[in-house]
């Protein structure tokens, strides 16, 4: 029988969207999934990770995006960590106004080369691109650092729209040019295998960060 | 195409054997050195609400409400997951009492506003399943009452 995806079953699609808080994950996936803006003072942070399932066709496929948001706080590490299992792509998201987002990515990479293959792939997007006048990462710079990842780029903006749509359609294409990600016959199905990931992909994380906190709040007799 | 709501990520998934495993471990381990990092202790509880198993909500719960009252920094989450634990073991009541107390705080959160059309929708079912079965309770009773008049005319 010759596969015709098209006719049939969708191809499913697993994102995952990783980055520091505050960057616009979550705005980013409210702009593309339901194309909403909520107004800065409305929108609260991420708790763990959160999920959104949206349709759409590419390159003449029908393809099924669950695409799970996570809390970039470093006390959800532990849990967001175990969402990496199955990944084909990875989104990761920086501030173009915040240079400490942008100079937090290597870590943000080290992380996800120990949950995810290789042949994942990623997309690096500056986020916030309407705040030019405040910007703190240059174009080039974002590009550049992209190249060496071996990751697509795109700027974008949650709050006008811009680039937004261009985040996921890439990200799309470029799996659905890796078959080995989603083709069961071409094999390799399992994208979890990293260097050193736990079994399972549950690794405990940001211990250290929450050590002093809990000194801090003392006894609670 | 809109998403399909309602959805609570970390209600649908939960963690292999393997996973709550290293989460369980690390949080004995430190309850052996009677020192538990509330880091630790709120993963373990997490893994716990995650599970498929009664008892492991339960005392998933029972850790989430511990953390509540002892780290004021965390209520959220804990208000949340709080929620989502009670919404997996049919407290129905429960679920929406804590998820109230979060929509109280952030009104325009998302994943809250999510989990409430869920537990809406479990209660509406519970709800409707309760009536057919009063409603098949009443169909025998009616059966009873009709015997013990066809009985007593005879
Ligand atoms: N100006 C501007 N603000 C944004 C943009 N995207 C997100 N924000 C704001 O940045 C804050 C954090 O956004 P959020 O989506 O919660 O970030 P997350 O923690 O990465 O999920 C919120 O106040 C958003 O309104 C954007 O493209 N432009
Ligand atoms: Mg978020």
């Amino acid at each position: 029988m010759p596969p015709t995806p098209s006719a049939t079953q969708p191809i499913n699609v697993k994102l995952l969207l990783i980055g520091n808080a505050s960057v616009g994950k979550s705005s980013l996936l409210l702009r593309f999934s339901d194309e909403q803006w909520l107004p800065e003072d409305e929108s609260s942070a991420t708790i763990g990770v959160d999920f959104r399932v949206h349709k759409m066709d590419v390159k003449g496929k029908r393809v099924k995006l669950s695409i799970w948001d996570t809390a970039g706080q470093e006390r959800f590490r532990t849990i967001t960590s175990s969402y990496y299992r199955g990944a084909q792509g990875i989104i990761l998201v920086y501030d173009v106004s915040n240079r400490e987002t942008f100079d937090a990515l290597p870590r943000w990479y080290s992380e996800l080369e120990t949950y995810v293959s290789s042949s994942v792939v990623k997309i690096l997007v500056g986020n916030k691109l309407d705040k030019e006048f405040s910007r703190q990462v240059t174009s080039a710079e974002g590009q550049e650092f992209a190249e060496r990842m071996d990751s697509l780029f795109v700027e974008a903006s949650a709050k006008t729209a811009v680039g937004v749509k261009e985040v996921f359609t890439d990200v799309v294409e470029q799996i659905l040019d890796t078959p080995e990600l989603w083709d069961n016959a071409a094999k390799g199905r399992d994208t979890s295998s990293g260097n050193g990931g736990v079994p399972g992909g549950v690794q405990v994380v940001g211990l250290h960060a929450d050590n002093t906190q809990s000194q801090d709040s003392g006894c609670a007799c | 195409m809109p998403t399909e709501l309602p959805y609570a990520a970390d209600a649908e998934v939960s963690l292999t054997y393997d996973e709550l495993e290293v989460l369980r471990l690390q949080y004995q381990r430190e309850l052996a050195q009677a020192h538990v990092t509330v880091q630790t202790k709120f993963n373990y509880a997490w893994g716990l609400v995650k599970s498929p198993m009664h008892e492991d909500q339960v005392e998933g719960v029972r850790l989430l409400q511990e953390i509540y009252r002892a780290e004021p920094t965390r209520r959220r989450e804990c208000l949340y997951y709080l929620a989502l634990g009670h919404y997996k073991m049919s407290n129905y009541e429960e679920a929406k009492r804590f998820n109230a107390l979060l929509l109280e705080k952030e009104p325009a959160n998302l994943q809250a506003r999510s989990l409430l059309q869920l537990i809406d929708k479990a209660v509406t079912k519970e709800g409707y399943i309760g009536m057919v079965l009063a409603g098949g309770v009443a169909a025998l009773g009616t059966l009873l009452v009709a015997g013990i008049i066809r009985r007593a005319s005879r």
